[in-house]
């Protein structure tokens, strides 16, 4: 089936916020208390209960050159997802749709995806915390699976007010962004389109007026090389070597018994 | 040296897994002192709790039985007892321990003739080149040399990611899990050489009951650990 994305276009957004308000209110996420941080960024941080929140970012120090930038912070739904890489019990996966989704149940709340994640996305603390263990599981945007599988837009993009958040074929989406972007350059040269590349292609793709590091973007995300030796490398090794050494110990009884049970009768 | 006066009452079938004891009348020499055998143990059945719990973690198939925690929580209850009560050996018996701890360092040629002779020792059962060993062997050393070592590293990164998530590197975090892992599978193959040849290995039948009792025969001792052997019974 073909990929399905969502397009962020970062000049169109006023951070009004709603979609963070209808992510809470389709997903039943409880709101949070927060208090006043000088700054309408609120909640401060993504948590368990805030899967979408929008950054403010203010740059320069005198009015006339002051820049107030607006980008969606939430799941990037990546094709290399380090939390899928790293997930031991492939409650993470990718979801025919190609966005990244999980089954809870499966989680047993080891945090790996937590550390493992280049845009610091999921969280622990979903579904509560055992009483006694206190686990507790992640949690992250899901693209309003329930949504799309059943032909509706993510929660998220059917509140948009001003056209900023477009869902759809991420194909389609990827050629809506590359015309956006061509038609900004003449006034933003630095204009880019991420999430076209990186790792391999997002599932959320951003139309942006500069470069990514102002965006508070990592321009260049990758999946940790921890991650990727300790999956890709070392648990095949150490699966070899544990069969190797038991292939090895059967073998050595096998014949060490029958040696040895002729050299004692020799004695 | 003492004798076996009462008859062992470990059953049969134990004899047929792991081989006999020493029989009655047999001459017997003291090899681990009851204090050895208790954190042997308490160390065995944690390492078996560890290791289940941590494979899940690797299995697909058998997440199952993480999920929910209860996994996670027995992996940690499991960790503790075996480093609280390694822990408390030390404490209590500082020079017994440190003389072990000394053990896997001392190396000499006998060493080197035991790597040189232990394949067709092992194999065939070829003594004739196998110099004589101390109270451990060189096998017995590389084991007791990977426990420490590898121990040291499962409880470093395990105290990291246990206790500094969140407060160190995510990318600290990841190597953490890394090297336990590495910790892992050189315990796992190394730990199963040790239960095969303390327990399986035909030229080692009965040797394990040694960890159960404390005595092993004054004939295997002599085979098998000439130099300790001497040593002992000099005394
Ligand atoms: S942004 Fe993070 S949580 Fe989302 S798919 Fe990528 S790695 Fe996974
Ligand atoms: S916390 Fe849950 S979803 Fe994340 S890696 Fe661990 S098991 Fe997978």
């Amino acid at each position: 089936m073909a990929d399905k994305a969502i397009l962020y276009d970062a000049t169109k957004c006023t951070a009004c916020r709603g979609c963070q308000v209808a992510c809470k209110q389709w997903n039943d996420l409880p709101g949070e208390l927060t208090t006043n941080r000088g700054t309408y960024e609120n909640p401060p941080d993504l948590s368990a209960n805030t899967w979408l929140k929008m950054r403010f970012t203010e740059i320069g120090d005198t009015p006339e050159n002051l820049r107030w930038l607006f980008a969606r912070r939430a799941c990037m739904h990546c094709t290399d997802a380090a939390c899928v890489e790293v997930c031991p019990t492939k409650a993470l996966y990718h979801h025919e749709l190609g966005f990244v989704a999980y089954k809870r149940e499966l989680c047993t709340g080891c945090g790996y995806c937590v550390e493992a994640c280049p845009f610091d996305v999921p969280r622990s603390g979903g579904g509560g915390a055992g009483t006694v263990h206190g686990v507790r599981t992640m949690s992250k945007c899901i693209l309003c699976e329930d949504r799309i599988t059943n032909g509706e837009e993510p929660a998220c993009v059917k509140t948009c007010p001003t056209g900023a958040l477009t869902y759809g074929d991420r194909s389609d989406l990827l050629a809506d962004g590359q015309a956006r972007v061509a038609s900004l350059k003449s006034t933003y040269p630095n204009a880019y389109l991420y999430g076209e590349k990186e790792l391999n292609g997002l599932h959320v793709l951003y139309v942006l007026d500069d470069t990514p590091e102002v965006y508070g973007l990592p321009a260049n995300p990758q999946i940790p090389v921890a991650a990727t030796v300790w999956q890709d490398v070392l648990q095949p090794v150490g699966w070899g070597l544990a069969g190797l050494v038991a292939l090895g110990l059967g073998l050595n009884y096998v014949i060490a018994r029958r040696k040895i049970k002729i050299n004692s009768e020799e004695e | 040296m003492e004798t076996v006066e009462r008859k062992p009452k470990s059953t049969p079938i134990l004899h047929y897994i792991f081989g006999a004891p020493p029989v009655p009348g047999e001459d017997v020499v003291e090899r681990y002192s009851r204090p050895v055998r208790i954190l042997h143990w308490v160390n065995a059945v944690a390492w078996i709790v560890l290791f289940i719990t941590g494979l899940l973690f690797f299995v697909p198939q058998f997440s199952g039985a993480a999920v929910g925690g209860w996994s996670g929580l027995f992996h940690r209850i499991a960790a503790v007892v075996m480093v609280g009560w390694a822990a408390l050996y030390f404490v209590t018996s500082p020079r017994s321990a440190l003389s072990a701890v000394r053990e896997a360092f001392k190396w000499g040629r006998d060493d080197i003739g035991w790597l040189q002779a232990a394949p067709s020792y092992y194999m065939l059962g070829g003594e004739d080149t196998m110099p004589p060993q101390d109270h451990m062997n060189t096998g017995q050393k590389l084991w007791w040399l990977t426990v420490l070592g590898a121990g040291a590293l499962m409880i470093l990164t395990g105290a990291l990611m246990w206790f500094f998530k969140g407060i160190i590197p995510s990318g600290a975090f990841m190597w953490s899990a890394f090297f336990h892992d590495v910790g892992f599978i050189a315990l796992l193959t190394f730990g199963l050489v040790h239960v095969y040849l303390s327990a399986f290995h035909p030229k080692m039948r009965g040797i394990f009951w040694s960890m159960w009792g404390g005595k092993v025969s004054a004939k295997y001792a002599e085979s098998h650990h000439k130099k300790w052997y001497d040593k002992v019974t000099k005394e």
